[in-house]
């Protein structure tokens, strides 16, 4: 799941180290038409409704927050 | 002061100091400002700016998305002068081309803003915010100052993306801000019980409603903090806390919202005007909204910077349904709309032309560019009798029987990006400024919101996308870089764009 999450991640911002950036919300990394390219790719990639209660900053800050929050919605099925 | 109109911004400031004195001005998150205090540190500022810059020049500010950003705007109006935001969070190459056009004498930062600025190379006087609110008062200067204004002074200066590759400053004179802000607020009915949310960047043209109207009305201005946006969760809860009642926000904060079901935690209760612009409000969108505050007034407001953010509004009096279209409405007070052919002739009711706009409200043109300003403000065509400039705006529209003007599209290829002007060549400029990038053409995917770039070149897709990063606002960051191994032209030599678009489904 992880190597499918960086692919969605390098598509929308090719530029940003993922691996190690972990403040992507809270150091204005990302920015609000990210995060709408993020939601939507996410959904679509892995078949989950992300919410606006899961838009929170900890869901987004890293690689490791999204990867959990991909889990529990999947499992939410 | 209700029925007079004020011609001088800075003495409805002092008149509105005198009767709300004690009242919250602006606020964000950690601080606010009363009106009064807003009045002392924008003399004090005034007085001190004075001493260094003379009056009709530019003062550069590098300020946050906090209170006491419009009052350095102010300040630098007591001085006599006209302020230029500049975004410290943009790239260094493009605050350096805003500064190539400016050619300030002083650049005005706080603790943030210094950082960046002392970076830029920059040869005039870097001077810290905190140090001009120490001065003393110098009111006989200040008096001076006042008496040698004239109402089409010049006011702010804004930069827009620029076809050329380099940004523009659209220049606005305080008579063009004090008949905007007149008429918008006739139109959405602000008075001094309203509450503004604020969701423009503040160097943006957006934000003078937020940081005017306050000064006309008495109201009250909050700006929200900028993550509420990014991440929206928070937002409507945060507009519920401080019982927001007003907007005047970009059509793409209101599509974000919707596309992240936004409304599924709380709604803005308060919330009772509602102003949309910046791009086409999606029915789809404008209905969810419709749905959830069914008592709010909602407006549709077109125009561009040149006009002094504006030219017309269209309330939106019934439910819309997915597939209706708005029309952008009627030209507001003081405003003068019409349109032209491609010969400069008048055009019939139903038929399509250009949409031009003349009237106090048009801009006095982009600033230290002589060429492109008599290229775009040109006199009347159909007036032989006397001086009148209009602006030409690039954008189509039709008048219905009614007089109701509704939106074509665009005559050139500039965009309206999440509620920014974008122009597309200026991306191109961009690219080919990265050595490895031979040839580049931009193009926009309406129905995603998504910025392409086709190029061709050895660049990968990583070097490419840093290189924007390093030179462009993140806004007009193209999403998708497509490395083609040849660009496909057209027999007359022009890059076939129709077989660029096939490549964007």
């Amino acid at each position: 799941m992880k190597e499918q999450l960086m692919g969605v991640l390098e598509e929308i911002r090719p530029d940003v180290d993922f691996e190690n950036e972990k403040q992507l919300i809270t150091d204005g990394v990302l920015d609000s038409f990210d995060i709408v390219s993020l939601v939507t790719a996410l959904n679509d990639e892995f078949d989950i409704e992300i919410e606006v209660g899961n838009l929170v900053p900890d869901n987004f800050n890293s690689i490791e927050g999204m990867m959990a929050l991909i889990e529990k919605l999947q499992d939410e099925d | 002061m209700e029925n007079v109109m004020e011609i001088n911004v800075l003495r409805l400031l002092e008149k509105t100091a005198q009767k709300y004195g004690d009242k919250t001005a602006y606020s964000d998150t950690d601080n606010s400002i009363t009106f009064a205090e807003i009045e002392d540190k924008a003399k004090r500022m005034g007085s001190a700016l004075a001493e260094k810059v003379t009056p009709r020049s530019p003062v550069a500010v590098m300020t946050g998305r906090n209170v006491l950003t419009p009052v350095v705007f102010l300040g630098a109006v007591y001085a006599g002068c006209f302020y230029a935001p500049m975004d410290a969070t943009q790239p260094l190459a493009r605050l350096k081309d805003i500064l190539s056009v400016l050619n300030p004498s002083v650049i005005v930062a706080d603790d943030e803003g210094m950082k960046t600025a002392s970076q830029l190379g920059f040869e005039g006087e870097l001077i810290n915010t905190a140090d001009l609110f120490e001065h003393e008062i110098d009111q006989p200067k200040l008096d001076e100052i006042a008496r040698n204004s004239c109402a089409d002074d010049p006011l702010y200066v804004i930069f827009t993306s620029g076809s050329t590759g380099k940004p523009k400053g659209v220049i606005t004179s305080m008579q063009s801000l004090m008949c905007y802000i007149s008429a918008y607020r006739e139109v959405m009915d602000i008075n001094d019980t309203d509450v503004l949310g604020n969701q423009s960047p503040l160097d943006y043209i957006a934000a003078i409603r937020d940081i005017y109207l306050p000064i006309f009305t008495g109201a009250s201005m909050f700006i929200i903090p900028k993550q509420c946006f990014v991440i929206p969760s928070e937002l409507f809860k945060v507009m519920n806390e401080r019982k927001i009642t007003s907007v005047g926000w970009s059509v793409s904060v209101f599509t974000i919202a919707v596309k992240l079901k936004a409304f599924e935690g709380e709604v803005p209760k308060y919330l009772k005007k509602v102003c949309f612009s910046g791009s086409v409000m999606p029915c789809s969108t404008l209905r969810v909204w419709q749905e959830y505050l069914p008592e709010t007034k909602f407006v549709n407001q077109y125009g561009p910077t040149e006009c002094t953010a504006s030219c017309t509004y269209y309330e939106v009096n019934d439910k819309v349904s997915d597939e209706d279209v708005l029309p952008i409405g009627r030209a507001y007070r003081n405003y003068r709309v019409f349109l032209l052919d491609d010969d400069n002739n008048p055009v019939k009711t139903g038929e399509q032309g250009e949409i031009c706009v003349s009237g106090p409200i048009l801009a006095l043109g982009y600033y230290n560019n002589k060429e492109l300003t008599d290229k775009s403000f040109i006199q009347n065509p159909l007036n032989h009798a006397f001086n009148e400039l209009i602006y030409k705006s690039g954008d189509y529209g039709v008048f219905r029987e009614d007089g109701v003007l509704e939106f074509r599209g665009r005559k050139d290829r500039q965009i309206k990006h999440l509620g920014h002007r974008v122009e597309l060549s200026e991306i191109e400029s961009a690219a080919l400024r990265l050595d490895t990038i031979k040839d580049a053409c931009a193009m926009y995917l309406k129905e995603k919101e998504l910025i392409y770039l086709f190029y061709t070149g050895t660049a990968t897709v990583k070097e490419a996308a840093v290189h924007f990063r390093g030179i462009l606002p993140g806004f007009m960051v193209p999403r998708k870089l497509v490395a083609l191994d040849e660009m496909p032209h057209l027999s007359n030599g022009k890059i076939n764009m129709q077989a660029l678009k096939e490549l964007m489904k």
